[in-house]
């Protein structure tokens, strides 16, 4: 499908779970290497751009999806 | 001496106020407060006392201060600070205790342990030897405050849906979630996610309320660093925005933490520049309830139902009878756990533990007596009115299999306004879906 | 004797400095003013630390730990009695037998239960772990100057080593554990004023809402309270 790396499923998580799992999970990928994540809880719609943005990893895309969910993939820049 | 150490000693020393010197001074060291810790309760070591805890700082605070120590430190234990006493004193600090103060309310000499605690963690933020996880929560959330523009137009869209599901729940038409609103009289802080803004919009739809929806969050990761710029900076996000808006009052979501610092500390920080009300979500349905502004059903929750203290809002933080006051107005059968109030013993989640993964088996371990407690009651809810106690709760609940719903104080005041629809996860008849209860209808 | 006494009096005098100093110290230190609005009163918070809340009903820890409580309370009142008699030593030959008597009973139940502490202290598993060597200097230290306080009360020929080992005391006090008795009131100051403020401690009034009684404290017995 495509080059990411790592799927997770962050579904029923609530904030800051979400966060704290990605940063976890960013560190088990290369740099330059994207992993993609689909979380339930809105707050995600904030707190992953300001995650990344304050960490400085790339926002690849954000996307609220037809089922409620939300779909975002990040690349590990550092 | 290492940067890093001087760093961290330079942080002691610029916190070493009256409190912090007399709580590193007062101890007798007599260890009663071993069994006042869920650490020690969970597993009876002489680690897990609050007192054997502190000693670590202590050494490292008589070493530089301390006359006879300089002379002989063998005698008073003292200690030079080195890296590797650093970590130890960080991975103590952030780790092994959740700020709950239940040991100073249990030292015949009053000393507050937490104070210390807090005193290592922020040495160990300065020094850069903090939870990383932490650091990067508490600069999200200052990256937020800067430009609110990246998330904003995706927070409004969600909002637009939430006021629809209100409208459908409540059956009002006119129902709001207002955003931004100017000149309204609440501004009402909820935490990421819609389980703290649907269930108190109903609320505050019910009650008329003029009031208006925060676009950040409470939460506040800068308090569990102890460091007081970073903490600044994250409130001040609140502060402006109520600035801005011309609020009278800032209302806190159920969040232990957000209220305890929102309430006591943030007036501190931002001095002759913060005249705004603070109170807790659960003082305003607590007031609601009492003015009748809001009806609820007093049978609506037939089941057993027990409530949890946070440490921030009861021990810490003052709100004692208030959940209370609610919980009685909707639950039929309510359970006090033993002990309570201000003796209540700490689930194990708070001082940003339960986003610490690296040490999730340790906060379990120590919900162990939390768990205990719980299940005493014989109660199927357990009632918190705090997200990390929630987390905890949930988290042991799993563990120890208590078999028990988890859930807070708006949610079962929404359940008990008997609303036309229910809302999303409330659809069930009963909270607790395990037992045969019996509904009457008031 | 004299020269005992001036050396006794040498060492009040180097340990009420000594404490001086340290008051001194602490008090340079900055003293946060909190600006956060009242929900109860500072005042109240501290006169409740040093009343009611120093009973040994009024803590989990002191209601498990009742003997050991006590304990440390005529262990301290013992030790409080012996600097009363210090102070008025030159004086006893004139005390009634009866009150002589009653000083050397407290003194002497204080040196006993001073003796069980530090018994304690070596042989209680958690007490040993958290026990410096300060910890069981200054007990047995201040055992055996009460215990000396007794007996010289009642033998003068004691007085010259009753006032050598007082100087030895009073020099120690500042130097090591026993100045927690000048932060014993820092700390339950700091206590009061921040349960206080919060309303957590006194434990407020009962308060009638809607017919819910509010802050059941006094109406409630202490098993619904949970305790």
């Amino acid at each position: 499908m495509s080059d990411t790396k790592l799927s997770l499923d962050f579904k029923g998580l609530l904030c800051p779970m979400p966060v704290v799992k990605l940063a976890k999970a960013i560190k088990e990928i290369q740099v330059g290497e994207t992993l993609e994540a689909v979380a339930t809880d809105p707050g995600v719609m904030a707190d992953i751009p300001a995650w990344t943005r304050s960490t400085g990893h790339e926002l690849v895309s954000l996307d609220k999806r037809e089922d409620k969910t939300f779909k975002f993939v990040v690349k590990r820049v550092k | 001496m290492t940067e890093t150490i001087e760093l961290a000693l330079k942080t002691l020393e610029a916190q070493l106020n009256q409190p912090l010197e007399t709580a590193l001074e007062a101890c007798a060291r007599c260890g009663l407060c071993a069994e006042a810790c869920h650490y020690y309760r969970a597993d009876a070591k002489v680690e897990h006392i609050p007192a054997f805890r502190a000693e670590k700082l202590r050494s490292v605070y008589r070493y530089e201060h301390d006359f006879l120590s300089r002379l002989f430190p063998v005698w008073t234990g003292a200690k030079k600070l080195d890296e590797p006493t650093l970590a130890s004193l960080t991975e103590i600090a952030f780790s092994q205790c959740t700020l709950c103060r239940r040991c100073t309310v249990n030292c015949p000499l009053g000393v507050d342990t937490p104070l210390m605690m807090r005193a290592i963690r922020a040495m160990a933020t300065a020094s850069g030897a903090a939870p990383e996880i932490l650091v990067m929560l508490a600069d999200s959330a200052i990256e937020k405050g800067k430009d609110p523009s990246f998330f904003k137009d995706l927070f409004l869209e969600q909002i637009t849906e939430m006021e629809e599901q209100l409208r459908d729940v409540t059956g009002d038409p006119t129902a709001t979630i207002p955003v931004e609103k100017q000149g309204a009289k609440i501004l009402y802080v909820p935490l990421a996610g819609a389980h703290t803004i649907l269930p108190p919009a109903v609320v505050f739809n019910a009650a008329k309320e003029d009031w208006t929806l925060s676009i950040f969050e409470a939460a506040n990761y800068g308090v569990f660093l102890a460091d007081v710029s970073r903490a600044k900076q994250v409130a001040k996000r609140i502060v402006d925005e109520a600035s801005r808006l011309g609020v009278k009052e800032i209302v806190i979501a159920e969040c232990g933490h957000a209220y305890a610092s929102y309430r006591w500390d943030v007036p501190n920080w931002f001095a002759g520049q913060f005249d705004f009300k603070v109170r807790s979500l659960i003082e305003v349905l607590a007031d609601y309830i009492r003015d009748g502004k809001i009806k609820v059903d007093p049978t609506a929750i037939p089941e057993g139902v027990t409530y949890h203290d946070s440490c921030n809002l009861a021990r810490n933080g003052g709100l004692i009878e208030e959940p209370r006051y609610v919980l009685k107005n909707v639950v039929k059968d309510f359970r006090e756990m033993t002990p309570n109030r201000d003796e209540a013993i700490c689930c194990g989640g708070g001082g940003g533990l339960v986003a610490l993964a690296e040490y999730a088996d340790r906060r379990i371990a120590a919900g162990k007596p939390k768990a205990e407690q719980i299940q005493k009651t014989g109660a199927k809810v357990v009632v918190a009115a705090c997200e990390n106690c929630r987390l905890q709760i949930g988290d042991i609940n799993e563990h120890y299999n208590l078999n028990v719903k988890i859930t807070a104080i708006t949610d079962l005041v929404v359940r008990a306004m008997r609303l036309p629809k229910p809302l999303p996860g409330m659809e069930a008849e009963h909270l607790f879906e395990g037992e045969e209860v019996t509904v009457e209808r008031g | 004797m004299l020269i005992f006494q001036l050396l006794a009096l040498a060492g009040l005098l180097a340990g009420l400095y000594g404490i001086y100093l340290r008051y001194a110290q602490t008090k340079r230190r900055a003293l946060p003013v909190d600006k956060s609005p009242l929900k109860g009163n500072p005042q109240h918070g501290i006169t409740y630390a040093f009343t009611k809340g120093m009973m040994p009903w009024a803590k989990e820890s002191t209601r498990l730990h009742m003997i050991a409580y006590l304990r440390g309370i005529g262990f301290h009142i013992g030790i409080f009695t012996a600097l009363g008699a210090l102070l008025i030593s030159p004086f006893w030959t004139l005390l009634p037998s009866l009150l002589s008597w009653t000083l050397g009973g407290v003194l002497t139940l204080g040196a006993i239960l001073g003796a069980a502490g530090g018994l304690m202290r070596l042989a209680e598993h958690n007490l040993r772990g958290l026990s410096l060597p300060d910890d069981h200097f200054a007990v047995w230290l201040v055992t055996v100057w009460m215990a000396a306080s007794a007996i010289a009360v009642w033998n003068e020929a004691w007085m010259a080593a009753y006032y050598l080992l007082s100087a030895i005391t009073m020099a120690y006090v500042p130097l090591g554990k026993i100045r927690h008795c000048l932060y014993f009131f820092f700390s339950r100051t700091f206590f009061g004023k921040f349960f206080g403020r919060r309303a957590v401690y006194p434990h407020p009034e009962p308060v009638v809402m809607d017919a819910v009684v509010l802050h059941p404290v006094r109406s409630t017995t202490a098993d619904e309270r949970g305790r």
